[in-house]
């Protein structure tokens, strides 16, 4: 195996992102990090690609189309108040400001922010939807903060594979066939139970 | 009381807002700014009763919101609701004469407790 072949198996995480895996997809020429769900990444990296599978989560692609610097997340809100006063908001607004605060931080503005958006999928049988319900969320994300979708693929009895490519705003979506289903459903229910947890937020600080 | 909530981001405005409105605090006059520079502006013109700002947003964080008021010897009661939340900032926050510090996401229950100290 040629040196160069080995450094591409892998790329080291970025320090700022440690649960952040990538490896080489020889198929595109790229590095793919791979966001799971509760997760976000942002790059300014011209050779990586961000990979995600959605269920009903969503994710929202972001970027600076002047710097070419941008991120992919992949959340849900966690059940409860379906408003958007409750906890489900409060923490759907969370996991939108850490990818563009991140964005901002390296050095992108507000104004020239191109944003894509993907998921929703009704993937599991049952009365609530919960897809529809983070497609709300994010809709109604975007207008409050003046910011609107370029491009998006939400809902239907869908689950997706995204494949982001910040530098350039490129996405693939593959809309995947019911065989990956089970996996995605159980992989979303995971992290459902363990956001009842996360989302609730009780950290505070009083200083003398 | 007046409240101004110093944040980049609208929707995080709007739930800091509902927030302190879920609290119990409905009965305050509530104003916004959309960073620290647009908030400073403000402040020089009247000086709200408390501060609840964001730490990360551009043209001027909130930390240098917060050490341009001690500078121009501006004295109101300031804490910060933010994202990231180190030690460093903590530190920082503290040494800058903030009386407290929420991390995202907060719940009402928090907002009670910290308004309910400090106010």
């Amino acid at each position: 195996m040629s040196v160069l072949m080995a450094e591409r198996l892998d790329r080291k995480s970025d320090g700022d992102y440690p649960d952040i895996h990538k490896h080489w997809d020889s198929i595109h020429g790229v590095y793919a990090a791979r966001v799971l769900p509760g997760q976000y990444y942002v790059t300014n990296a011209k050779d990586e690609m961000i990979s995600t599978v959605l269920g009903s989560c969503i994710a929202a692609c972001i970027r600076d189309r002047v710097l070419n610097i941008g991120g992919l997340n992949h959340f849900m809100l966690p059940e409860g108040e379906g408003g958007m006063d409750g906890v489900a908001a409060r923490y759907g607004t969370y996991a939108m400001e850490h990818l563009i605060n991140d964005i901002l931080k390296k050095g992108g503005k507000r104004q020239n922010l191109e944003i894509k958006i993907f998921g929703g999928g009704k993937i599991m049988k049952g009365i609530t939807d919960i897809g529809a319900k983070n497609i709300r969320f994010i809709k109604q994300f975007l207008a409050t903060e003046g910011l609107v979708a370029e491009a998006e693929d939400l809902g239907l009895e869908f689950s997706r594979k995204v494949n982001y490519f910040p530098s350039t705003g490129r996405v693939l979506v593959k809309r995947l066939r019911s065989l990956h289903l089970e996996n995605i459903a159980s992989e979303e229910a995971a992290y459902s139970r363990n956001l009842k947890q996360e989302s609730v937020g009780n950290d505070i600080e009083l200083f003398d | 009381m007046n409240i101004l909530v110093v944040d980049d981001s609208a929707a995080m405005r709007n739930m800091i807002i509902r927030t302190i409105r879920q609290a119990g605090l409905g009965d305050h006059d509530i104003a916004q700014a959309e960073d620290g520079a647009v908030a400073l502006e403000a402040i020089r013109k009247s000086v709200p009763d408390m501060i609840l700002a964001d730490w990360n947003m551009p043209n001027m964080t909130g930390i240098e919101l917060l050490e341009a008021m001690n500078e121009e010897g501006i004295k109101t009661l300031f804490g910060f609701i933010t994202t990231e939340a180190t030690a460093d900032m903590r530190a920082k926050a503290s040494a800058g004469g903030a009386k407290f510090l929420i991390s995202k996401p907060f719940s009402v229950e928090s907002f009670e407790k910290v308004l309910g100290a400090v106010m």
